[in-house]
């Protein structure tokens, strides 16, 4: 069951840049094949930043009034609960679809072509229906886990790829127009998504900082450079014949006889995406009673689910659904609105005095100085 | 006689009736059970100074007084009043004196029954360290923990469980070192247990676990050495001690224990972590190498090294069952052996093995009914799994599971799988203490003594606490 325990912010903030670097793993096509290293390093640079700043309203919100935005709301005005959690339930399930279309065509493809890519749908929501309701706390312990195997993976892929390295090639010159840039950049504004995850599920975690947030888009930063860095430097023109990005290292990947090391990958990208759905469920029903929750879960699985079949029947709704530039787009506004929405209500609440359970009863500057001092 | 229909007038309920050298002629019962008490003991004790004592012109109370200060020549000796401490006493192996018209009973302690001496613990055994193993009667276990832990600290806390059995337990703590808020839920969870009999601290496992969190994995521990007890006792640990057996029950555990051995803190720091690692490894390896083999062997032969590939496919293509089919077979077959191993006779012994090892092994991959690289596959896993012997039911359940998923869904459903373990092994707590503690939520500090042994000097320089904070984390108390 969803524990009200408070847990470590640090965790917590783990777990989101896990799923933050796994989107490196899923996506196909997303980086302009037209572009040079450095170029797609100054746009993971850009769409990272844009992150940080997207990220700055809930920051404020959990440093200045150490709650989430719906708590927030919640206690501000009630009246605007139902619609917030709307507005973050719509978006979730959009988010879990937008991850699990591609992901289940993916080992519908490779793997399993005899079956239906509903049935591997349906499998996986029945784990992570399972996961969100042990609840926040307990997927963020299994963050620690999936961080162990990450390190494990990326060094097993990696390491077994040095060897293909083309250094004869090996140039920092920058080229690409300016079309491919943007692409980029929109591109690596996707784990945005882990802010409205942050936004809706971060009031029963402790101990927050400015820095961790930092260091979970630095390390997400690293993990998609050392990705960009071996695609276009050990593999070529090999990258761009792959449908996804599971598959990218994975043929160069192999210490002696032992080949195999992409299933580390792809182990990588199930327990990813497995634990981002567990996630989205649990901030689908961040506000439900506890024993509304029970039901909500499984409800909003189903939900996900009809929208997996919909889109797996009728392609033009999957082209809608896997649309990074729209992704990124419904994202920075969610990420962007949300808490801003929050903070005015909240202030307003808070001049007005009606906001009685404020754990830090000073004015703004409390916050802002926190900030600063991180 | 309000006793003997208690007792149903049973045979081993032995009253002898003594009267009193006394002005009045005052009568009295000597009240015992035929075979709890010494009767050498009882006639020097209590018969022997009792008959020839004058005790004058004294009122019933008064002798009663006067048998409890002056006459019973025995240093357990208790007054009580009800009928309930009388039983308790009686079926306890003390001898109970009733003076007639006295409002007090006295109880002399002449326990004098047959017990299994102390030896070492078969289930434990250590290549360094004491020799010495729980026995069954509770003073006898509680005398072996108060030898070790002389604080004035450790508390032996008394209580009763088993409507019928009325069985003796002691909770056992350091003082300084136990969460009170601990004491009190375990207090609370054994107050609660409604059992009619209690034979085994087995029983009371049930009503010690967390509710709602996994059953999959044991959160009460249970040793049969009293210095691996003593040792949880000052990391703030509860012993639970139960007349009648062996096995002291210790809570809170957690998953990191079960790879802890006394033999590590006796050892080279450095061969301890290598045992630690070994132990690691063949629980994964009893988990996971059959479902693995099964997976790969079904879904993604291209993994195989070429040469294995070869020999596999060769061994595989001569079998005429599934690989999945073929491998659960096999498990199963081993875990009958095992059982019939088990409750075998020791003279038949032999008989099963070579049943077991030629007939079923040998012949079976000779007749082409089973591969050999399963069979070794098996073989392996079946090993691993008696490296930490305590995690051996989730371990056969969850090979089980994981043979199935590899050979319905392979590596996909093998990862799926384990990642709802480790989400289901993530919810459970020990009585409110994350059974993954010192993992996830993860404690720097703490990895002194999960993975690697550090030497002494690192490991006393702070205590280390099982305690419920705020977060419900283990933490360090320093």
């Amino acid at each position: 069951m969803q524990t009200k325990t408070a847990f470590s912010s640090k965790r917590f903030l783990l777990a989101l840049m896990l799923c933050a670097c796994s989107i490196i793993l899923l996506q196909n096509d997303s980086i302009a094949a037209d572009t040079s290293f450095t170029s797609q390093l100054i746009g993971i640079f850009a769409g990272l930043s844009v992150c940080f700043l997207l990220f700055l309203p809930a920051v404020y919100i959990k440093t200045h009034f150490d709650r989430d935005v719906v708590s927030l709301v919640s206690d501000s005005l009630p009246k605007l609960k139902i619609p917030v959690m709307t507005v973050y339930a719509c978006y979730f399930v959009y988010t879990a679809l937008y991850f699990l279309l591609p992901y289940t065509e993916m080992f519908h493809t490779k793997y399993f072509p005899e079956v239906s890519p509903c049935l591997i749908t349906v499998l996986l929501l029945v784990c992570c229906v399972y996961a969100a309701l042990k609840g926040v706390n307990v997927i963020s312990r299994f963050g620690v886990f999936l961080f162990v195997f990450a390190m494990v993976t990326n060094f097993l892929m990696f390491g077994g790829s040095i060897s293909e390295l083309d250094w004869a090639h090996c140039t920092f010159a920058l080229s690409g127009g300016i079309g491919e840039f943007f692409q980029n950049v929109v591109y690596f504004i996707t784990p945005a998504f882990v802010i409205p995850i942050f936004a809706c599920l971060s009031d029963s975690t402790q101990n927050f900082r400015l820095r961790q947030p930092i260091f979970a888009l630095l390390f997400t930063g690293l993990k998609y450079t050392a990705v960009v860095f071996f695609i276009c430097f050990a593999l070529g023109d090999y990258a761009r014949r792959q449908g996804f990005q599971t598959f990218l290292l994975s043929r160069v990947a192999h210490f002696a006889s032992f080949a195999g090391i992409e299933s580390f990958y792809q182990g990588l990208s199930t327990m990813s995406v497995f634990m981002i759905v567990s996630l989205l469920l649990c901030g689908i029903t961040r506000s439900a009673e506890e024993g509304c929750r029970t039901k909500a879960i499984p409800l909003f699985a189903a939900l996900i689910l009809a929208g997996d079949v919909i889109a797996a029947t009728n392609n033009s709704v999957k082209e809608i659904l896997t649309d990074p530039t729209l992704f990124a787009a419904v994202t920075a506004a969610v990420a962007a609105v949300m808490p801003l929405i929050g903070i005015l209500i909240g202030r307003k609440s808070n001049e007005q005095g009606n906001l009685h359970s404020i754990k830090h009863t000073g004015a703004a500057a409390d916050g802002l100085q926190r900030l600063a001092s991180d | 006689m309000k006793l003997e229909q208690q007792f149903a007038e049973s045979a081993d309920l032995t009253i002898r009736e003594l009267t009193l050298c006394s002005a009045s002629a005052i009568g009295a019962l000597v009240i015992t059970m035929e075979g709890l008490v010494d009767k050498q003991q009882l006639a020097q004790s209590v018969i022997n100074p009792l008959l020839p004592y004058d005790f004058g012109n004294q009122s019933p109370d008064e002798v009663g007084q006067s048998i409890f200060r002056s006459v019973i020549a025995s240093a357990d000796a208790k007054a009580f009043s009800t009928m309930e401490e009388l039983v308790t006493y009686i079926t306890s192996g003390f001898a109970v004196i009733a003076v007639d018209g006295a409002s007090q009973f006295c109880a002399v302690g002449v326990q004098g029954f047959a017990f299994r001496g102390v030896s070492e613990p078969e289930s434990e055994v250590v290549q360094r360290g004491s020799r010495e193993g729980f026995s069954e009667p509770l003073q006898i276990n509680m005398s072996m923990i108060r030898r070790r832990l002389k604080s004035p600290g450790l508390v032996f806390e008394q209580m009763t469980v088993g409507s019928e059995s009325q069985t003796q337990l002691m909770l056992c703590y350091l003082q300084t070192k136990v969460s009170q808020e601990l004491l009190q839920t375990l207090r609370e969870r054994l107050q609660a247990c409604d059992l009619e009999t209690v034979l085994a601290s087995g029983y009371l496992s049930d009503y010690l676990e967390d509710e709602k969190t996994s059953r999959l994995f044991s959160g009460v521990g249970i040793s049969e050495r009293p210095d691996a007890v003593c040792g949880k006792l000052t990391e703030g640990r509860i012993a639970v001690i139960v007349d009648g057996t062996p096995a002291v029950i210790l809570v809170p555990r957690l998953f990191v224990e079960e790879f802890q051995g006394v033999d590590d803190y006796s050892n080279r720091s450095y061969y301890a972590a290598f045992i630690r690692f070994t132990k690691y490894l063949s629980f994964f390896a009893a988990v996971f190498l059959p479902g693995l083999y099964v997976a790969l062997a079904q879904f993604h032969p291209e993994y195989f090294p070429t040469q294995l590939l070869i020999q596999t496919s060769e061994s595989l293509a001569k079998t005429p069952f599934p690989v999945m089919t073929e491998t659960l077979g096999i498990t199963l077959v081993y875990e009958i052996m095992k059982e019939a191993g088990l409750r075998i006779p020791k003279s038949l012994g032999h008989a099963v093995s070579i049943v077991g090892a030629l007939v079923i092994g040998e012949s079976a991959v000779t007749a082409g009914i089973i591969s050999s690289s399963t069979l070794m596959v098996v073989a392996t896993a079946a090993i691993c799994s008696y490296v930490t012997s305590t995690l051996y039911p989730p371990i056969m359940v969850l090979r089980f599971i994981l043979i199935l998923v590899g050979g319905l869904t392979g590596l996909w459903g093998i990862t799926l799988a384990t990642a709802v373990i480790i989400i289901s092994v993530c919810s459970k707590s020990s009585l409110g203490v994350p059974y993954m503690s010192s993992l996830a939520p993860f404690s720097l500090r703490r990895m002194r003594d999960v993975f690697i042994r550090a030497g002494w000097k690192t490991l006393g320089k702070h205590t280390i606490r099982v305690q419920k904070f705020a977060e419900t984390e283990v933490r360090d108390a320093d």
